[in-house]
């Protein structure tokens, strides 16, 4: 077809389009988030010594650590849909949340006299069942942030979705930290990052397949 | 491309976002001007015109993403750069057919042009993978042609230009788009 028709093909059918925003596409990705987390504590999914829990550093140290690297993940993930923006710079950034989270866990074992009995406190059985949970949870999370991206432009797939990938992780272990309930640091640091490695890799190749344009 | 032109573009292209063909039509055929000069001077010319209508297409798609509040031009130039690597990409999986020994062309200032370009863009390569994409992809010799050519064995030419070609994927993406 020569591109003269193709013009007066596409201006022929041209019908008004509603523009994408970023700050609209956050609040959606908001009411998907607190829809989730709301029935995940409704259906009474939560850990019930969460009171005590709360009175802990390691609690803390996996709810505002997975929370940040949620936020920068989808921040960074929503920014770069428009053709002219790169995640490059947010998943750097994303890298050294990730490892000052670490380096904080790390400390919190640390003055918490850890150096025990590995095997026993990285409690395998435990630990994959944690991470078979993260990975659920994190799906909603996925499929939001997949179908914004198929709406959008992004002109760097692979870091776009990984961008995706590592958001809908860092948010499925957030709202997983309501029931896990262990709070040793160093199976904390183990299994969750595991898990979140694991859930970002199968988004990160999932993503860029279904979001071709 | 004059500053006017992409100051023109841009409310052209709202326009067309509220659903005005007249304008629609008329941005389009412009761009499409501009789209030729910017893949002639990155493709070999017979992909030009199919790199120019898929950009259209993808334009045509994507029209909802741009923001009338920003300038047009690195919206345009984002789009037609992903869609230069992807056809690099697919230079990649097609068959390359051999050549005819004479060809008529018109001008050969735009395969000049492209010829330069792409000659600057496999120097970042390593020589093996510069060598069998020069001549499989853009002088028409077969694999094996090429292979008897390098010394390279039929598979490793194949990996070469998978390898190369995915590299400058990779260098263009990272590099600022000058037009």
């Amino acid at each position: 077809m020569p591109s003269e028709r193709l013009i007066e093909d596409l201006a022929a059918g041209l019908v008004p389009v509603r523009r994408r925003t970023a700050s609209r596409d956050a609040m959606l990705l908001a009411l998907l988030g607190a829809v989730e987390l709301g029935l995940f504590l409704l259906m009474g999914a939560g850990r019930h010594d969460i009171m005590l829990a709360m009175l802990l550093p390691s609690f803390w140290w996996k709810l505002v650590s997975l929370a940040l690297l949620a936020l920068l993940g989808a921040a960074t993930a929503l920014r770069s849909f428009d053709p002219a923006a790169s995640p490059r710079r947010g998943l750097r950034w994303i890298g050294c949340l990730a490892g000052l989270a670490l380096l904080i866990g790390w400390a919190i074992d640390a003055g918490h006299g850890g150096g025990g009995d590995l095997a026993r406190r990285l409690d395998w059985r435990h630990g994959v069942y944690c991470m078979f949970a993260m990975a659920v949870l994190s799906i909603p999370m996925l499929i939001g942030l997949g179908l914004l991206m198929r709406r959008g432009a992004p002109t760097d797939r692979a870091g776009s979705a990984l961008a995706v990938g590592l958001a809908g992780a860092a948010w499925g272990a957030f709202v997983f930290v309501f029931q896990c309930p262990h709070d040793d640091p160093f199976y904390i640091a183990i299994w969750f990052g595991l898990g979140c490695g694991l859930v970002a890799l199968a988004g990160r190749l999932l993503v860029s397949l279904v979001t071709r344009w | 491309m004059r500053v006017d032109d992409a100051d023109e573009w841009g409310a052209l292209m709202a326009a067309a976002q509220g659903g005005h063909g007249g304008a629609y039509r008329r941005l389009l055929g412009e761009l499409r001007e501009w789209l030729v000069r910017y893949f002639a001077r990155r493709l070999p010319q017979g992909s030009v015109d199919d790199a120019v209508q898929d950009t259209l297409i993808a334009i045509h798609e994507k029209r909802h993403t741009y923001d009338p509040a920003r300038p047009f031009r690195p919206w345009l130039a984002a789009v037609a750069r992903y869609k230069w690597i992807d056809r690099l990409r697919a230079m990649g999986r097609e068959r390359t057919e051999e050549l005819p020994e004479a060809i008529g062309v018109a001008s050969h200032e735009a395969a000049v042009t492209s010829a330069v370009v792409l000659g600057g863009l496999l120097d970042r390569l390593k020589p093996a993978q510069a060598e069998a994409i020069r001549l499989v992809k853009l002088q028409g010799f077969s694999v094996e042609e090429a292979s008897a050519r390098t010394g390279q064995s039929a598979s490793l030419i194949k990996v070469n230009i998978h390898r190369g070609l995915g590299r400058l994927a990779d260098v263009i993406r990272s590099a600022p788009d000058a037009e």
